[in-house]
């Protein structure tokens, strides 16, 4: 009903918002409101709590639910057309408004907690893993706004001078974005300045600092808990769209401060001081670069995206880092204990005793893993029929060239230059590059250095550029589209690069080329550097091979022209999937759209590397696909020279190079090409597991004779552990799993202290016999009921029948019911006596 | 006395053979004679014949899934039994027969 009271008009409606009116409908609302001259005002009845609804802040801050009675209150010259429109809005529209928001296609899924972990009933976060390992430390919350203590005293001269500086501060603040929507930047920015503009000027945001300063608190401090007021009302409702209001809110109020108090206000410096783990919403390669190694143990950001920079980075600094992780700046407190799970994605505050257990077990296991791979390193990948693969590393500063080197890479098969030009306030010099690029060509000793001339522009602008801001940075003004602008930047780089290929091999190339002219200017820009370096005498090589990026689809079908004029090319999957299938790699909704397995994908790559090999030149890929020993067999049957990853997992991808077998992986992407979805190419790759491996059915890298596995549990972990360290699965979760569900039927407990868990799989690459004996007998529900002092393992790979040791399994089986057998493999100490003593005695099975 | 056994577990990489173990020990042990039929991962080895099943006094199937060619059993005094009974208490198992 509405009620006509002197200048204003009244009506009283019911909120039938499930979510209450949150952010969103309440933007409609001031948006609605906004069209008219008068004053609209909001009272929620259930706590007396009114509004401007004008205000988007305001109408949040009135916290009305589902079910509240609110009052409309219009009052102004224009009263009766406000009213009008706002009943219509209210009745019509506003339902309308809380239509559930998309969800992200792929938003992390819950994972299930380990074995071990599932019953102890901790708490975590989740969210998606992007760089592998366990990482403990310290939470170090960044971006977060805190308050020293001469900013958060009391104002001694009383509220006036504080009232007065916080206005400077808002009229700076409104200038400054004022002055940048002058300037007609492009869409997306324009919105985000004019929804700023908007909060600025917001009635409310105002009266809740202005409330806080008339009761004593000092400017700094009255915006600070103004911040931190607003982040808690609009967290209530969890939505996505009004975190990111709270965001821009603190983002504003930390612009407020920086006005007010100038340099002197400075959110918290990042220093690291003992094992961290990082916490924030988003992480620029810069911030990470700033911090100190060796105490950055994991990284956990609320942002998504596996392939961003950040997140690019700390894979080849080899720290553990999780995405995607929904409010983990607000869960996670500064300096609480934290563990991050770069495998699972998971990520537990407080680290409660079990949890602590867990991953120190995981960490001996992978340690042992590591140790086991090393050997793998400093050899050459060669598949079984003598196909050699160059396994490269991907680097950003020459250090991790030494470390890529040690890891046994074959050479560096990218170098982002660009790292080096976001580091410093000014371009580095032609010197200072020279000294970086040479280091990486000693680290290598004869290994060739493949650099990457400065991918700089679209989402890696550099301030000293001054490249404008693009709607669409991915497409835009990057890589060598910008060299001509900045051509004696790109100049002095050509010219250190040509002078450290007088050191040792260096191969160079160009990103983000297009077509046949940009490649052509390039190699003229090279002669270019040459002729200058002539002149001044100093040495350099004259056949430096150079080449391009394949990252833009379209040089894809001008290869043979292409390979006419270059030496080499460089396939960057990142770019190039995102690029074909027209789908934003930061974007987590569509990670599921840019699949680098999907068959599309594949053929494309097929080609390329078809086109390029049949010219006789030289093929790598250096994108984030080749970091994946899953990958290797489709990569080495498409038939590139080269794949290049993160340091650590070469030895990995050297040791799953030794397994394949090039005919078969030629078929292997025959027929994945055909197949018509990513799924059916996974399972492809699944069913391929390359079977009949030689490798021996017992060995003492199996036997563990000191385990101090305390249960069930852990004990078959560690025997599954043993496996993968051993090279003998990749997936330890689902071999888990495999044995306990034959458990499940019923224990493998056979009594006298021993237990034989076993498992038909294809999980597993050769059959395999893995011993552990226990410090402390455990339980095991066994056939006598007592406890198990030795677990012996059968895994009988599934997908390798022909060369079966099923014999000598029943054989051990049977000689087990022997007491004199097993009373011996109690007492015999040494893992290669206890084989060879096991050995001896199947002797006629094996 | 002649005994015929066929063993065979869900997987029959294990339980199975060490049954067959159990009950041969066993039943020598006792004095009988016996012949046990495994089926497992390597498919059916010892396979029982009709002479060596008409021959027998009683047989033990200690399975957990279906033996394979039960009907070759028809006539005889037979014992079933889960795999572990085999292997936990043969003894038992083989007195099943006689009793």
């Amino acid at each position: 009903m509405s009620v006509e009271a002197a200048q204003a008009i009244e009506f009283e409606f019911e909120c039938k918002l499930s979510n209450g009116l949150h952010a969103r409908p309440a933007s409609h609302l001031a948006e609605t409101a906004n069209r008219f001259a008068s004053a609209c005002e909001l009272t929620n009845r259930r706590n007396q709590t009114r509004a401007d609804i004008k205000s988007v802040l305001s109408t949040i801050a009135a916290d009305v639910r589902e079910g509240d009675i609110c009052t409309l209150r219009v009052e102004g010259p224009d009263r009766a057309a406000a009213m009008a429109g706002l009943r219509r809005f209210i009745i019509e529209d506003l339902p309308a408004c809380d239509e559930p928001l998309a969800e992200a296609a792929l938003e992390s899924k819950a994972p299930t907690l380990p074995r071990g972990l599932a019953d102890t009933g901790v708490t975590y976060l989740y969210g998606i893993a992007v760089s592998r390992g366990i990482g403990r430390g310290a939470a170090v919350v960044l971006g977060r706004m805190s308050l020293n203590a001469d900013f958060a005293a009391e104002p001694v001269d009383g509220p006036a001078p504080e009232r007065e500086r916080l206005a400077r501060g808002f009229r700076a603040v409104e200038a400054r974005i004022e002055e940048l929507l002058a300037r007609n930047p492009l869409g997306t920015e324009t919105g985000i300045l004019k929804a700023h503009l908007a909060i600025m000027s917001d009635v409310t945001l105002r009266e809740e600092i202005a409330k806080r300063i008339d009761a004593g608190r000092s400017a700094a401090r009255a915006v600070v808990e103004t911040s931190e007021h607003f982040r808690a009302l609009l967290q209530r409702t969890g939505s996505a769209y009004i975190r990111e209001r709270a965001v821009d809110v603190e983002e504003l109020c930390t612009e407020l401060l920086e006005e007010i108090y100038g340099s002197e206000f400075r959110p918290p410096s990042v220093e690291l001081r003992e094992a961290s783990i990082l916490v924030a919403e988003t992480l620029a390669p810069h911030q990470l670069l700033a911090l100190d190694r060796k105490f950055l143990e994991g990284i956990v950001l609320e942002s998504a995206g596996a392939t961003s920079h950040a997140v690019i980075l700390a894979r080849s600094m080899g720290i553990p880092a999780v995405v995607g992780v929904a409010g983990a700046a607000r869960a996670l407190t500064p300096g609480e204990p934290v563990i991050v799970d770069g495998d699972s994605g998971l990520v537990f505050p407080h680290c409660p005793p079990p949890v602590i257990r867990f991953y120190d077990r995981e960490r001996a296991a992978a340690q042992r893993r590591k140790a086991a791979l090393s050997k793998f390193a400093q050899a050459h990948a060669i598949t079984l029929d003598g196909q050699r693969l160059e396994i490269g590393v991907n680097i950003s500063t020459a250090a991790e060239a030494e470390a890529g080197f040690a890891n046994g890479a074959d050479g560096v098969g990218l170098f982002r230059t660009e790292l080096l030009f976001a580091e410093h306030k000014t371009a580095p010099t032609e010197n200072e590059q020279f000294e970086v690029y040479a280091g990486a060509v000693r680290a290598g000793n004869g290994r060739p250095v493949i650099l990457r001339t400065a991918d700089i522009g679209g989402d890696k602008p550099l301030p000293y550029l001054n490249l404008p801001a693009e709607r669409n940075p991915f497409l835009g003004y990057r890589g060598i589209r910008i060299y001509a602008e900045y051509h004696e930047m790109i100049g002095a780089q050509i010219r250190a690069a040509l002078r450290a290929s007088a050191i040792g091999p260096v191969w160079l190339m160009a990103p983000m080329v297009a077509s046949l002219e940009e490649a052509l200017w390039f190699k003229g820009e090279v002669t270019r550097g040459q002729n200058a370096l002539r002149a001044q005498s100093v040495a350099f090589n004259s056949k430096m091979p150079v080449g391009i990026m394949i990252e833009v689809p379209s040089v894809a079908f001008q290869l043979k022209r292409l390979c006419a004029e270059l030496d080499f090319f460089s396939v960057g999957t990142n770019d190039l999937s995102q690029y074909f299938y027209a789908a934003d790699r930061e974007n987590a909704k569509l990670l599921g759209i840019s699949n680098v397995r999907g068959p599309a994908f594949l053929a494309l790559l097929k080609n390329i590397v078809s086109e390029i090999r049949s010219s006789g030149k030289w093929v790598g890929l250096c994108g984030e696909m080749g970091g994946d020993p899953r990958n290797l067999p489709l990569l080495a049957g498409i038939g590139f020279d080269e794949i290049s990853a993160s340091g650590n997992v070469i030895p990995a991808l050297k040791r799953a190079t030794a397994r394949l077998n090039g005919v078969t992986c030629r078929e292997l992407i025959e027929r994945a090409i055909q197949c018509g979805t990513a799924a059916e190419v996974e399972a492809l790759l699944q069913a391929a597991v390359p079977a009949a491996v030689a490798e021996p059915l017992f060995s003492t890298s199996l036997v563990a004779l000191d385990s101090d596995s305390q249960n069930k549990d852990e004990a078959i972990r560690e025997l599954v552990d043993t496996l993968h360290a051993a090279g003998r699965i990749e997936d330890r979760r689902p071999m888990e799993e495999a044995v306990w569900a034959r458990e499940a039927v019923y224990s493998t407990g056979l009594g006298h202290g021993f237990a034989i868990p076993h498992c038909k799989t294809d999980l597993v690459h050769a059959d395999s016999i893995g011993i552990l004996k226990l410090k402390q007998p455990i339980e095991w529900v066994s056939l006598d009921g007592a406890p198990v002092s030795m677990v012996i393992l059968l895994a009988l790979s599934d997908s390798n029948p022909k060369g079966s040791h099923m014999k000598v399994f029943s054989r051990l089986a049977r000689k087990l019911m022997n007491e004199e057998f097993r009373g011996r493999l109690m007492e015999i100490n040494d893992p290669g006596e206890l084989i060879s003593h096991v050995g001896r005695e199947l002797e006629d099975s094996i | 006395m002649k005994i015929v056994a066929v063993t065979a577990c869900a997987t029959g990489i294990a339980h199975t053979y060490m049954a067959a173990e159990q009950l041969e020990k066993t039943a020598k042990a006792l004095g009988h004679q016996i012949k046990v039929e495994t089926q497992g991962a390597m498919g059916i080895e010892n396979e029982l014949s009709d002479n060596d099943i008409r021959q027998a006094q009683g047989a033990i199937f200690a399975a957990d899934i279906e033996v394979e060619g039960s009907e070759r059993f028809e006539g005889v005094k037979l014992v079933r039994v889960p795999v572990q009974e085999a292997i936990k208490d043969p003894k038992g198992v083989i007195a099943k027969i006689q009793g």
